[in-house]
């Protein structure tokens, strides 16, 4: 196939599915995917590989979705028949935590099966113990759908739908969003077939094999310049409570085959706080560390993520075991990248950036109105600053490597009795150095409000700012404090109707030494 | 006879048309003059007056102008020293943004500097709640405060931006007043008034925007008015809005951000007029030029409107990496894919056209002005789509010698023919332009196929049934003065303004007294500047929507409401009409989830222009003037080519052709049939 029919094919498989993808996004009532696009959608061949994932979504669902979409097509084989759609929230199967469900629809052109079109996004509810890292274990984190049919040769799985019905707090949203995640399924498959006939080819596993081995060539390619070897980063960072964790990599080159293998040998155990990471989320993480300072031009495929090879010890906190908790896997799952990135440093120092914040702060409140009505608020959240580059300073409040945007004060004032203080950057807070980390901020509220309230924040990196680079200083460690005491607390907070919050998130790490 | 005259300031070019009262057009293009905008205004009027052999004193219609003064001050910074003042404790509301990276993967990510600095961002301890109600009261000695400050940084423009100032104005006004008072002749931007929505950051950038722009745009306003009134031409100008509304030059004066995407709004007004002319409630305006190309979706024949928008994207194109603008705007598109668009191979050994681009300067390579970077006019050329000796009707001629090296030079890195690299470059052109339409129209709940195409800018005629193919248009439309087309826009559009205010709350719960005060004060301000504009109060129509959406929600759905809210207070009939468009948009209702209301929205409309339509082609169904060999079809043998103004009404001709404009060309491949309707429209439609 040359460049030419490969490029117009290729596109439309990607069209396809960022077309779902916004669709999505659109009409999600859960705002996490809404406001921070925490969704995936890829299109699977006939054998289950994805071909094509849409150019919007979080790091934490590239390769999760990959993985899922493999997994249930092999759980399902020669079981499906036209009409079916499979589902699964199963942490370890798909993206970490029982909030993202895989929707994964078979595509029957006619009779045959020619691939799946699959999505994962996070629900607004799961049951269970709700937002936080609070769950003893992950069956108190909510329900667990297997692998199943949601709809069984077009028709609802009864059954199924009442169970979800019966341990969800808000069932319209979640049906909602599964109805969404349905249909774009469905659309993506008649916009496939539609190509198919356009093009006039009977399937695409021609065309999947075609992009596969490009794709997988070409990270192999772009690998094999790097110099080869065992190349090592650490990163410490302490999460709510007070808990230290190490995560330590070895990113091993070999630049003969042109593979990569990122070993997480000898970092922490798993937590007994939901802040627990499975193996997918983590592979996710890293590929996305690398691939972004790589080749990041390049499409995710399962031949871009195939020459790297991502291994954690069993029960570690980046690779944990049933029945660890994993609510709040952001928490230590946004910190992935930091430990690859200095490794990486050694080899493409211009490419990578110092550590930042790592993952954004989030806050939730519940209490009650002066009129007697109980709320409770959405999580909202706060970034801190980025690390520097070698040439161009970090962003100040802009979070990184994930991508969530933050919900406007006057928003957050007009649905609840919040008041804010402050919103501001916090300066000075970044890393000094030949480039400076970016800075974070300071938020301040009170709320308006005369009962006690309830506050669940979930701060990190209070006792330790993100490291810097080459020489490159320290960015300043975050804060947190309720009327001017310092707080460190995993679990909800009864608070006072007086009091008042200040959240200092951390700066980011500077680059190379200042003059 | 009696004239109208419309002026539209674009990158390139600035376009002129006359239309006389029996619907003739007389048109005329001139260079765009950067150094002085108006010199090619004037410019463009005597070229245009000249040819139509009128005086000053027969311009006794409207004066209509689009321009792209606004866009050119942000763009290339040029704007005035501005000074911003918020609340206390939000001084780096313009830094932290809405705290988003738009693109994940890019670890080399870049952001705007803000508009106003830090150092020129001051706090005032004040503060309005989200109630409305009035907590801490402006200090005027605290304003009064940072006088010296301001002068001393040279400030000429001042933006005032306090939290839930968009409930409660009183504090803006305030400090507005003591620096009124304090330094005279500075311009005030109040963002109680220029924006008053929810979401402090977008309202924050459109305030600091319009105070930026403003004391470029007054003057600029000023010497159009003046320059007009020297030569005698009686009418006050009447400017082109981002929104697809017109309004006087002194109302757009104090709003210079409502004027950004003056000229592209325009061009969807004339595609709306079309649709109405051809009767056809939907449409996909295509409009591709040198850069970039633009697609906008008409429905029931008026251009979709957008609440909010973003200026200046500064990475591809990409969301998130400009400017947001909360104002009202016609619902575009725009498209890293334009005649100049540069065609490479990248490492998967794919061909990649766009979204770097040649731009006009050095432009394509068989432009001859130093460009060597293959791009799609170079394609174009090469298939021969266009004939090198009659681009721009033979005033600028193209090296096809030129533009075939270099495509020669791709295919042998792809191991395909020069012909086979030009085809590959068309293909793919029109592929990444129906991509961005789909994603384009399904964010908006549109099913585009099926959807009629209608194809203007230089080069959205060459590739509009490529396009139309991929789309499954029904048909491709190819309307006269297509290439003055946005300035013939403004010539068919009412006097409009279009106005909104946040009140977010439940509709359960309506307030009907806070919803009289805000409607009667947006329709106080409408009915004003329409009679500025010289609109007869008992000739304002007015208009009512209002955004709501499902409460846990954050995008709101725009609904238009039959009738003024306030006199059946109906909330049921509000809800469901919500409900309805929001199943239109996205086809499923949840239930039981409560509903809010985000803002209500006036517009204040003058009467249509009276227009006897376009002039109509001649019943003569001339001949082919010559016929060329396209690289698309080489199986088709050599392709009839004939001028545009030779066809006559209902002629009809069988695709592959060819139809020469002076400006543009028209493509109609093989398995398409094109007829002239009686409005001079070619419509192109697949044969069954």
């Amino acid at each position: 196939m040359d460049g030419i029919e490969l490029e117009i094919l290729w596109s439309n498989l990607i069209g396809i599915v960022s077309e779902q993808a916004k669709a999505l996004q659109r009409i999600a009532f859960s705002p996490v995917v809404r406001e921070a696009g925490d969704l995936a959608s890829g299109l699977f061949d006939a054998r289950g590989r994805m071909v094509a994932q849409a150019n919007t979504g979080t790091p934490g669902h590239i390769n999760s979705l990959c993985a899922a979409g493999l997994a249930l097509s092999k759980h399902f084989e020669g079981k499906l028949v036209p009409g079916d759609v499979v589902i699964t929230n199963d942490p370890w199967m798909s993206a970490g935590h029982f909030f993202d469900i895989t929707v994964l629809c078979p595509i029957f052109w006619d009779e045959r099966l020619i691939g799946y079109i699959g999505s994962t996004i996070h629900h607004t509810d799961i049951g269970g113990y709700g937002i936080g890292a609070g769950a003893r274990d992950v069956h108190e984190e909510g329900l667990w759908i297997p692998p199943s049919k949601l709809y069984e040769a077009g028709v609802p799985s009864a059954l199924l739908h009442d169970i979800i019905k019966h341990n969800v707090r808000t069932p319209d949203h979640v049906f909602g969003d599964l109805a969404a995640q349905v249909s774009s399924g469905r659309s993506g498959g008649e916009r496939l077939i539609a190509l198919c006939k356009r093009q006039g080819i009977a399937d695409i596993e021609a065309l999947s094999d075609e992009i596969i081995t490009r794709s997988e060539e070409a990270t192999r390619r772009a690998i094999r310049a790097l110099p080869a070897g065992t190349f090592r980063g650490e990163s410490r960072f302490d999460v709510p409570g007070g808990t230290m964790i190490d995560l330590k990599a070895a990113v091993t080159i070999d630049n003969q085959l042109g593979e990569v293998t990122i070993d997480f040998t000898g970092s922490s155990d798993a937590s007994p706080i939901g802040i627990n990471v499975v193996m997918n989320y983590t592979h996710a993480y890293s590929t996305f560390a690398l691939r972004s300072t790589l080749n990041p031009e390049q499409p995710n495929n399962f031949g871009s993520l195939a020459p790297i090879k991502v291994k954690a010890p069993e029960g570690s906190i980046v690779n944990a075991k049933y029945p660890s908790p994993l609510n709040a896997r952001h928490v230590v799952g946004m910190f992935v990248p930091m430990p690859i990135l200095k490794a990486l440093h050694q080899v493409i120092p211009d490419r990578v950036l110092a550590e930042g914040s790592g993952a954004v702060w989030t806050v939730q409140v519940q209490g009650k109105r002066e009129n007697g009505e109980a709320f409770t608020s959405s999580m909202f959240n706060y970034s801190g600053g980025m690390g520097a580059r070698a040439a161009k300073p970090g962003p100040s409040a802009t979070c990184y490597p994930t991508g969530v945007a933050a919900v406007p004060v006057e928003i957050l004032e007009a649905v609840m009795p919040i008041v804010f203080d402050r919103r501001e950057l916090r300066v000075g807070s970044g890393g000094e150095g030949r480039v400076r980390g970016g800075d974070g901020q300071i938020i301040g509220f009170h709320m308006r409000t005369s009962s006690p309230w309830l506050l669940n924040a979930v701060p990190s990196r209070l006792d330790r700012g993100p490291e810097g680079l080459d020489g490159g200083e320290e960015g300043a460690a975050g804060r947190f404090l309720v009327n001017g005491q310092p707080i460190s607390e995993v679990r909800k907070m009864a608070m006072e109707p007086g009091d008042v919050v200040l959240l200092e998130t951390p700066g980011g790490g500077g680059y190379g030494a200042a003059a | 006879m009696s004239y109208s005259l419309a002026i539209d300031i674009g990158g390139t070019f600035t376009d002129a048309v006359l239309r006389r009262a029996d619907g003739a057009l007389i048109v005329d293009k001139t260079l765009t003059t950067h150094d002085n905008l108006l010199d090619g205004f004037f410019r463009g009027v005597s070229l245009v007056m000249e040819k139509a052999g009128a005086t000053p004193a027969d311009v006794t219609g409207v004066v209509v102008h689009a321009t792209t003064v606004v866009t050119n001050a942000l763009i290339e910074r040029k704007g005035a020293v501005t000074a911003l003042l918020v609340t206390k404790g939000f001084r780096d509301i313009l830094s932290i943004r809405n705290e988003h990276r738009y693109e994940m993967y890019d670890p080399q990510i870049e952001f705007a500097d803000p508009l106003v600095p830090r150092e020129l961002t001051f706090e005032i301890d004040e503060r309005v709640l989200a109630d409305g109600e009035q907590l801490r009261a402006v200090d005027e000695a605290e304003v009064a405060g940072l006088v010296d400050a301001i002068k001393a940084a040279g400030v000429s423009s001042i933006a005032i931006c306090f939290l839930n100032s968009f409930r409660n104005a009183a504090n803006e006004q305030a400090a507005a007043r003591v620096l009124a008072e304090k330094l005279p002749g500075v311009s005030l931007s109040l963002s109680s008034a220029v924006a008053p929505q929810i979401r402090e950051y977008p309202r924050a950038s459109t305030t600091a925007v319009n105070a930026y722009t403003a004391p470029i745009t007054e003057p600029y306003l000023q010497g159009l008015a003046a320059g007009l009134a020297k030569r005698e031409i009686g009418h006050r100008p009447l400017i082109m809005l981002s929104s697809g509304g017109i309004i006087g030059a002194e109302v757009a004066a104090r709003n210079p951000v409502r004027m950004i995407e003056s000229g592209p709004a325009a061009g969807a007004l004339a595609a709306a007029y079309f649709a109405e002319q051809l009767g056809l409630d939907r449409l996909l305006a295509f409009d591709m030029g040198g850069t970039t190309a633009k697609a906008c979706l008409i429905e029931n024949r008026e251009p979709l409107v957008t609440g909010s928008f973003e200026v200046d994207r500064i990475y591809r194109f990409m969301e998130g990496s400009g400017m947001p603008l909360t104002i009202p705007s016609v619902d575009m598109i725009e498209i890293g894919a334009g005649g100049g668009s540069i065609a490479s191979i990248d490492d998967l050994g794919l061909l990649k056209v766009g979204p770097r681009s040649a731009g006009s300067m050095p432009g394509p390579v068989c432009y001859g002005r130093g460009g060597t970077s293959p791009t799609v006019t170079d394609a174009d050329l090469v298939l021969g789509l266009l004939d090198g000796a009659k681009f721009l009707g033979g005033d600028m001629p193209l090296d096809l010698a030129g533009a075939s090296a270099a495509i020669e030079k791709l295919g042998s890195a792809l191991g395909t023919t020069t012909m086979q690299t030009a085809g590959g470059i068309f293909r793919i052109v029109a592929e990444t332009m129906a991509a961005a339409a789909r994603t384009h129209a399904t964010d908006r709940g549109f099913d585009y196929r099926g959807l009629p195409l209608l194809a203007f800018g230089g080069a959205g005629p060459v590739h509009a049934c490529a396009v139309g193919e991929l789309l499954q248009s029904a048909s491709v439309i190819f309307p006269p003065q297509a290439s003055v087309l946005s300035a013939f826009g403004t010539l068919v559009t009412p006097v409009r303004l279009d106005l909104v205010r946040s009140a977010l709350g439940r509709t359960e719960a309506m307030d009907w007294a806070d919803v009289d005060s805000i409607l009667s004060e947006l329709i106080a301000e409408g009915e004003d500047a329409l009679t500025a504009a010289g609109v007869p109060a008992d000739a304002v129509r007015l208009r009512f929507g209002a955004d709501l959406r499902y409460v846990g929600q954050q995008n709101e759905v725009a609904v238009e409401l039959p009738e003024d809210p306030r006199i059946a207070k109906d909330v049921a009939a509000l809800s469901e009409a919500f409900e309805t468009a929001y199943f239109a948009q996205y086809g499923v209702n949840p239930s039981h989830v409560p509903i809010e209301i985000v803002s209500w929205r006036v517009t204040a409309e003058g009467p249509r222009p009276e227009f006897g339509g376009v002039a109509r082609p001649g019943h003569t169904h001339g001949a082919a003037k010559s016929a060329r060999p396209v690289g698309l079809w080489p199986e088709a043998g050599d392709v009839p080519v004939y001028d545009r103004v030779a066809l006559g009404v209902g002629q009809t001709i069988a695709g592959p052709v060819i139809v020469e404009e002076r400006e543009t060309t028209i493509v109609v491949p093989p398995g398409w049939t094109v007829v002239v309707d009686d409005i001079g429209c070619l419509i192109a439609t697949r044969s069954a």
